[in-house]
C-alpha cells in the first residue's frame, strides 16, 4: 500500500513538473473550444471561423466542442471546472454578463471564475417589425407602440437570447411594456415575423441581414454608432432618435481561473492574429459584423467589457423581473 | 423557366468532383447512422466539420446533403434490426419494421425503406422544384393557432399506433406530452419537473428516451427467457420483397409521400408528424389492420416515404426562407455560414448554381442511397445472426457514445437508464412506447402553440375556429375521432366481458 | 375477486407519473387564459394522466389477464447501470477505459457470456470505436484521463 501511494506520489509530481515545463511549449496538443449553444448558430460559426484561424497559428488543432443548456450556463460550468491548462476554452457571448442576473443560482462565478483572453466580435443588432407595419421610421415605430402598447407584439427568441435582451432594453427606452411573445430559437421567432404573425423583433444582424435586404422585413435602425457597410440605408438608433439603445453581443474567449499567464498571452496573441485573418473577415462581413480591434482583442478590454455589461444590464433584467431559475 | 434551372442544377451536382462528394456524404452517413445509438441529429454534427474542409461550397453542401439522406437511412436500419430508433420518425418503422426482422423478414423491410424513401425523394425533389415559393407562402400562414390544432389532429391520430388498449395508448400520449415539458418554461423561465437538477434544464434528450424505452427495454426483453430459446430472430427468409410485398407497398409509398410532403414545408414542426400521421392513414384504410404491429410491410413503405419526403420538403423553409425547421437544418445553416453563403430568401437568385446545384444533389443523394443499400441490406442482415449476447454489449457501448457525444452532457446517460427501467416495466404491463414518443416531441410544440397563440389572440379561445386553416384541422380532428372511435366502440362492446385489449 | 395484476400496477404507475407531474405543477403560477403559467399546461395534461389511470386500474378488477411474468434481474443489474458506468468514468478515466469498462459490464448481463469472450468483446470495441471517434471523427474525447495521471 505504501509504495502504491508512493508510486501515486512520484507520477503527481511528476505530471506536475511536467506540466510546468509545458508552459513554454504549449500548446503541445490539440485545443478545445467549448461553444456554450447548439452547433450551427451564430456563436457556433463565430467560433468555428476563430477556431480554424487560430489552429493555423497555434500549430496545433483547435476542436469546436458543442456544450449546450440553460442558456449557456452549462457550457460555461465545464469550463470553469475544468483543468487551467488552456486546453480547454470558453467563448461565450454576452450571456456571461446578463446570466449573472438572470441566473440567481449560477454554479460558478462570473467574475471570479474564469481568466480573460480577449474580446472576439461585437455583433449589432437591427430593430425590425414586420412587412406590412404602418410606420416607417424608428420615431413612427415607438409613438405606434405606444399608443397600442397592449396590442403590439414583441418577439423573442427565448430568455436570455439576444433578441430577448433586446426587447427587453427597446422597451425600457420607449418607456412602454408592450405584449412579450417568446419562442424556442431564433428560427420561429423570424417564421412568425416574416408571416406577419408577431409585430416587432430585434435580433443580430448575424440571422436579420439577409432578410432586410431582400425586404420581406422592415427595418427601423441598427444599435451601433454608425451606419453598417452591409446596411447604409438604415439609421443608428441615435440617429433615429432612440437613446440608451446602443449595444452589441459582444462575444469573448475565456480560460479557466488560474491558466498560467504566459499559456494567456499566447491564446490573446493567437487570438489577434486570428482576427486579422483575411477569411475570418471576409466570413464577419458577410454577417454582418467585424473582428474585435487589436486593442480589444486582449484580456484586459474583456474584463472592462464583462464588468461594465454586468453593471449595464443589472437594473433593465431586474426592472423586467424576468429570471431564468 | 423550370427546364433551365434544373438542368444547371443536374450540371452543377453531376459533375465528376460533386458526384464523388455526394456518394462520399451517403456512404459516411450510413455507416455512422447505422451504429445504434447514434441518431441523425449526432450523425450529422459528428460529419459536418469534415465538410468544413471542402474549399468549394457547393460541393461541401452537396456531400452534406449526402450525409442527411445517409443518416437517416442508417437510422432507419438500426430501427428495423434492432428496435433502435435514433429520431421519431424511425420510432414508427421500429413498430412493424422490427416484427418483420423478427419473423426472418429484414431483407424485405429494410429493401422496402429503401424504395419507400426513393420513391418519395424523387418525387418530392421534383415538388421542391416547382412549388418552392408558393409552397412557403401557405407554410407562412401558419401561425401559433393553425400549429396547435395541427398538433391536436397529429395526437388524436396516434391513437392508431396502439395495436392494443387505446386507454392506455392515450395514457401513454400523456406522459409523453408531460415528460416533453421537463426543462425550462420558455415563457417564464420557471425550471418544470427537472428534480434540481440543472442540466434538464433544456429537457430530456429525445435519443437517450427513445434509446431506453425502444432499445433498453428490448435488450431486457429478449434476456428475460434466454434460457429457454436460442435465437432470438428467426432464419432469414429472402433478402428481397416477394411480389405480394411489392403489391402491398405500392399504394402506400405514394400516399405517404403525399403526406410527407405537405407536412414538411411547415416549419414549425409538420415533418414530425409525416411518418405518424402516414402510419395512422395506412392502418385506417388497410383492410387487415390487425396485422399493424405485427409487421405489416404498409406500416414500414409508408411512413418511411412520408419520413422521407418530409424530409426533403423541409429544405424548402431552408432554402427559400433561411429557416431551419428542425435541427439538423439548423446544422445545415451553420455548414452555409462557414462555407460563406448567409442563407436568407435570396439565395435562389443571388446563387442559382447552388440553389438549384442543391435541389438536383437531393435527388442524385437519393439515387445513390438506393445503389449503395440495396446491396448492403445482405450485410445489414447477416449481422442479425450474430449471437444477441454479443450484440448488446455492443449496442450498450455505442448507445452510451452517441447519447454523450449530443450534448456532451453525462446526465443524458442517466436519463437512458431511466427510462431503460421505466419503459421496460411499461413494456411488459403492456403499454407501447411509440406514443410516447410522439407525445414526447409534441409535448413543448403543443404547449408552447397553445399559449402563444393565446397571447397572440388576447386570451380569446375562438382564435382556433375563427381562423380558416386551424378551424379546418379541428374538424378533421374531429373526423378522425368519430373514425378512429367508431369500430373500436363497437368491438369493445362485443368483447367487453373478454378482454381490455 | 380477480385482478388483472399487469393493469393494476400499469393504472397505478401511470397515476403515480400524473400525480408527480400534477403536485410540481401546483407549486408554479397557473396564470390567466391570456397569459398562461408555467403550471397551466402540465397541471391538466397531470389530471388527464390521472383520470386514465384510474381507468386502466378500475378495468384491473373485472377481468384476470396474462401474468406480467419474471424480470431478468441479472440483465438489469449489468445493463441499466452500463451507461451509467461511462458517465461515472469518462471524465475520470478517459474515452479508452471508459468504454472499455462499460462494454465488458454490460457484457455479463446474459448468463451465456463468458470472461475470455467478454474480454475479447470489449478490446476489440474499445479499438474500433477509438478508431472511429477519435482518430476518424475526431470528437473531443480524451484517451485517457486525469485519474490515470495524465494531462
Amino acid at each position: 500500500m505504501k509504495k502504491l501511494l508512493a508510486a501515486l506520489g512520484a507520477a503527481a509530481t511528476m505530471s506536475l513538473t511536467a506540466f510546468s515545463a509545458g508552459a513554454q511549449t504549449y500548446p503541445e496538443r490539440g485545443i478545445t473550444i467549448v461553444v456554450p449553444f447548439a452547433a450551427g448558430g451564430p456563436t457556433d460559426t463565430v467560433t468555428r471561423l476563430v477556431a480554424e484561424a487560430m489552429s493555423k497559428d497555434l500549430g496545433q488543432q483547435v476542436i469546436v466542442e458543442n456544450v449546450g443548456g440553460a442558456g449557456g450556463t452549462l457550457g460555461a460550468k465545464q469550463v470553469a471546472d475544468a483543468d487551467p491548462d488552456g486546453y480547454k476554452l470558453l467563448l461565450y457571448h454576452i450571456g456571461m454578463a446578463t446570466s449573472d442576473t438572470l441566473y440567481r443560482n449560477l454554479p460558478y462565478k462570473t467574475l471570479e471564475s474564469f481568466e480573460y483572453v480577449g474580446l472576439v466580435t461585437e455583433v449589432p443588432m437591427t430593430i425590425l417589425a414586420k412587412k406590412d407595419m404602418a410606420a416607417n421610421t424608428l420615431a413612427e415605430l415607438v409613438d405606434y407602440a405606444k399608443a397600442n402598447a397592449d396590442k403590439v407584439t414583441v418577439a423573442n427568441a427565448g430568455i436570455g437570447a439576444a433578441s430577448h435582451l433586446c426587447g427587453m432594453l427597446f422597451m425600457s427606452s420607449i418607456g412602454t411594456p408592450l405584449v412579450t411573445v417568446p419562442y424556442k430559437g431564433t428560427g420561429p421567432a423570424m417564421t412568425d415575423l416574416l408571416g406577419g404573425q408577431v409585430d416587432i423583433m430585434c435580433d443580430q444582424t448575424t440571422n436579420t441581414t439577409k432578410h432586410i435586404q431582400a425586404g420581406t422585413v422592415k427595418a427601423y435602425a441598427v444599435t451601433t454608432p454608425k451606419r453598417l457597410d452591409v446596411l447604409p440605408d438604415v439609421p443608428t438608433t441615435t440617429e433615429a432618435g432612440l437613446q440608451g439603445m446602443e449595444f452589441g453581443i459582444w462575444h469573448g474567449l475565456y480560460a479557466p481561473k488560474g491558466t498560467p499567464a504566459e499559456v494567456v498571452d499566447r491564446l490573446s496573441k493567437s487570438l489577434q492574429v486570428a482576427l486579422k485573418d483575411e477569411n475570418v473577415k471576409a466570413r464577419f462581413a458577410e454577417l454582418g459584423t467585424t473582428p474585435s480591434p487589436e486593442a480589444d482583442a486582449t484580456p484586459a478590454a474583456l474584463k472592462a467589457k464583462l464588468e461594465s455589461e454586468i453593471a449595464r444590464w443589472k437594473p433593465v433584467i431586474e426592472a423586467a423581473g424576468q429570471f431564468a431559475d | 423557366m423550370l427546364y433551365d434551372n434544373l438542368s444547371l442544377g443536374f450540371a452543377t451536382a453531376s459533375t465528376l468532383a460533386n458526384l464523388g462528394f455526394c456518394f462520399i456524404g451517403v456512404l459516411l452517413g450510413t455507416l455512422i447512422g447505422v451504429l445504434p445509438g447514434i441518431g441523425p441529429t449526432a450523425t450529422i454534427a459528428m460529419l459536418l466539420p469534415i465538410t468544413f474542409q471542402i474549399g468549394d461550397p457547393t460541393s461541401a453542401l452537396i456531400m452534406l446533403a449526402g450525409i442527411y439522406y445517409g443518416a437517416q437511412y442508417g437510422g432507419s436500419t438500426t430501427a428495423i434490426l434492432i428496435n433502435l430508433p435514433g429520431e421519431s420518425s424511425s420510432a414508427v418503422t421500429a413498430i412493424d419494421g422490427y416484427q418483420m426482422a423478427r419473423k426472418g423478414r429484414a431483407g424485405a423491410a429494410l429493401a422496402t425503406a429503401a424504395i419507400g424513401s426513393f420513391i418519395a425523394g424523387t418525387v418530392s425533389t421534383f415538388l421542391v422544384a416547382l412549388l418552392a415559393p408558393p409552397l412557403t407562402g401557405i407554410a407562412l400562414q401558419f401561425g401559433a393557432a393553425e400549429y396547435f390544432s395541427l398538433m391536436i389532429l397529429g395526437l388524436i391520430s396516434s391513437i392508431a399506433l396502439a395495436s392494443g388498449s387505446i386507454v392506455k395508448a392515450l395514457a401513454m400520449v400523456v406522459l409523453g406530452l408531460l415528460l416533453g415539458l421537463v426543462g425550462t418554461d420558455i415563457y417564464s423561465g420557471t425550471p418544470r419537473f427537472n428534480l434540481g437538477i440543472r442540466e434538464y434544464s433544456d429537457g430530456l434528450n429525445f435519443v437517450a428516451v427513445a434509446v431506453g424505452v425502444f432499445g433498453i427495454a428490448e435488450i431486457l426483453r429478449n434476456l428475460e427467457d434466454e434460457h429457454e430459446r436460442s435465437v432470438a430472430v428467426k432464419k432469414v427468409s429472402s433478402l428481397w420483397p416477394t411480389r405480394e410485398d411489392w403489391r402491398r407497398m405500392a399504394a402506400p409509398i405514394l400516399r405517404g409521400t403525399f403526406l410527407g410532403s405537405a407536412l414538411g414545408v411547415l416549419p414549425g414542426g409538420g415533418a414530425i408528424l409525416a411518418a405518424f400521421a402516414s402510419y395512422t392513414v395506412e392502418k385506417r384504410v388497410s383492410k387487415n389492420p390487425g396485422e399493424f404491429g405485427k409487421g405489416a410491410i404498409e406500416g414500414v413503405a409508408g411512413p418511411e416515404s412520408a419520413n422521407n419526403a418530409g424530409a426533403q420538403t423541409s429544405f424548402i423553409p431552408l432554402l427559400t426562407l433561411g429557416i431551419p425547421a428542425n435541427p439538423v437544418m439548423a446544422l445545415m445553416i451553420g455548414a452555409m455560414i462557414i462555407q460563406g453563403i448567409v442563407p436568407g430568401p435570396n439565395v435562389a437568385t443571388e446563387q442559382p448554381a447552388l440553389f438549384w446545384g442543391i435541389i438536383a444533389s437531393m435527388w442524385i443523394g437519393n439515387v445513390m442511397l438506393v445503389v449503395l443499400n440495396l446491396p448492403l441490406v445482405g450485410l445489414w442482415v447477416k449481422l442479425l445472426t450474430v449471437p444477441y449476447y454479443v450484440l448488446f454489449p455492443i449496442i450498450v457501448g455505442f448507445c452510451s457514445i452517441g447519447i454523450y457525444s449530443v450534448n456532451s452532457n453525462i446526465f443524458d446517460l442517466y436519463s437512458v437508464a431511466f427510462f431503460g427501467f421505466v419503459g421496460y416495466v411499461l413494456v411488459k404491463l403492456r403499454c407501447e412506447p411509440a406514443p410516447l414518443l410522439l407525445g414526447f416531441v409534441l409535448g413543448p410544440l403543443l404547449e408552447e402553440n397553445l399559449r402563444r397563440a393565446m397571447i397572440l389572440s388576447r386570451g380569446d379561445f375562438s382564435t382556433f375556429v375563427t381562423r380558416p386553416i386551424s378551424a379546418t384541422l379541428l374538424i378533421l380532428t374531429v373526423a378522425v375521432l368519430v373514425v378512429v372511435l367508431l369500430p373500436s366502440v363497437r368491438k369493445k362492446r362485443e368483447e367487453v366481458f373478454v378482454d381490455d385489449e | 375477486m380477480v385482478i388483472d395484476r399487469a393493469n393494476a400496477l400499469c393504472g397505478a404507475i401511470f397515476i403515480a407519473f400524473g400525480a408527480y407531474f400534477g403536485l410540481n405543477s401546483l407549486g408554479m403560477e397557473l396564470g390567466t387564459p391570456f397569459r398562461m403559467g408555467p403550471g397551466f399546461f402540465p397541471l391538466f395534461l397531470a389530471g388527464i394522466l390521472i383520470v386514465l389511470g384510474l381507468v386502466i386500474a378500475i378495468q384491473a378488477i373485472r377481468v384476470e389477464g396474462d401474468p406480467i411474468g419474471s424480470f431478468p434481474l441479472r440483465g438489469m443489474a449489468f445493463i441499466l447501470p452500463a451507461p451509467v458506468i461511462f458517465a461515472l468514468t469518462l471524465k475520470g478515466l478517459g474515452f479508452v477505459p471508459s468504454i472499455f469498462l462499460t462494454t465488458l459490464f454490460a457484457s455479463f448481463a446474459s448468463t451465456r457470456m463468458r470472461v475470455p469472450t467478454a474480454l475479447a468483446l470489449a478490446v476489440v470495441m474499445t479499438l474500433f470505436t477509438t478508431i472511429v471517434f477519435v482518430y476518424g471523427l475526431n470528437l473531443p474525447f480524451r484517451l485517457f484521463g486525469p485519474w490515470l495521471g495524465q494531462r
